[in-house]
């Protein structure tokens, strides 16, 4: 029924989909941006589809994170920008830290196995 | 598939969506093709980067439920958010069929009881007083507006009850999504699998 969704490739999947939120918020950090902006960095960035970035937003506006306005453009329509809301910025901060305390926990157990082995080994006795 | 070809499909997937909403969301999308044109890429390819307008319209749409949900807690919508989220396919309707339609008809079946209880109540209060009920038409008074009061009482935990419901629902819903991954994934050959 599941049968896509391998036991190898889903992992990279769920890791993707967790931190878009997370690198959108830095992205907005760093200065007010318009979706299609968002889309190409994070696209070239972490591989992600460029049209999951509209639905997100929206989830981020749903859950107060993100505030929408228009901006005049010389040629064409008004271009919606993003802008991070208190909420959104607390967030960042709160996520940015669980992702620095996350990804340097794995990278101590990917970095050194034997190592780590050995002193859980030399622990128990 | 050209601009014209992936706005049409994702606005026959947003039907069903307030207008405003949908013409929105459709702007959002022009706007990608316009400034994707801007940056000297193709319509298809553009389109190609996007993924799938269908997908993506039922994500949109389930996540437009939800926040209506949020804004208003009534019944039309919850029913429009779980809708919402069935149709996003996070949910296995088929495996929770059973459980959600035996949840939501023994939470149907207590809403009709309450409201027969409170019925009851007021029979007891208007009718009682002159059918000589036992203790007097005092008695008979208190006890219809007792029975009315628990009625309510019961009627708001049920309430309470019901709203919990569809919040864990929209939860489990949105933990599960799957959407995201067609789209996060080039469409590709599926990986072999079976090897560790």
């Amino acid at each position: 029924m599941n049968a896509e969704t391998g036991p190898t490739g889903s992992i990279d999947v769920q890791l993707k989909k967790g931190v878009l939120g997370l690198c959108v918020l830095a992205l907005l950090s760093r200065g007010d941006s318009y979706a299609y902006e968002i889309a190409s960095r994070l696209s070239e960035a972490i591989g992600m589809g460029e049209g999951t970035i509209y639905p997100l937003m929206r989830r981020m506006q749903t859950d107060g994170l993100v505030e929408t306005y228009l901006v005049e453009s010389p040629a064409g329509p008004s271009r919606k920008y993003y802008r991070l809301t208190q909420a959104g910025q607390d967030a960042l901060i709160i996520q940015r830290a669980d992702w620095r305390d996350f990804s340097d926990a794995v990278n101590a157990i990917l970095a050194e196995p034997q190592a780590a082995a050995a002193t859980s080994t030399e622990d128990s006795q | 598939m050209t601009r014209v070809e992936f706005i049409a499909r994702l606005r026959s997937g947003l039907v069903g969506m307030p207008a405003a909403t949908a013409a929105e969301i459709v702007a959002d999308y022009e706007a990608h093709f316009a400034d994707g044109a801007a940056a000297g890429r193709s319509e298809a390819e553009v389109a190609e980067a996007l993924g799938q307008p269908d997908r993506l319209a039922r994500e949109l749409k389930a996540e437009a439920g939800i926040q209506r949900w949020r804004q208003e807690q009534n019944p039309s919508a919850a029913t429009g958010a779980i809708l919402a989220v069935l149709g996003l396919g996070a949910i296995d309707i088929l495996f929770l069929l059973p459980f959600f339609l035996g949840v939501l008809g023994t939470l149907f079946g207590l809403f009709i009881a309450v409201i027969a209880v409170f019925i009851a109540g007021g029979f007891v209060m208007v009718v009682g007083p002159f059918a000589q009920a036992p203790g007097g038409a005092l008695a008979a008074i208190l006890a219809g507006l007792g029975i009315m009061a628990g009625s309510v009482s019961v009627g708001a935990i049920l309430s309470v009850f019901t709203v919990w419901l569809v919040n864990a629902t929209v939860w489990f819903a949105r933990l599960h999504y799957r959407l995201l991954k067609p789209a996060l994934e080039p469409q590709s050959a599926p990986p072999a699998s079976g090897e560790v």
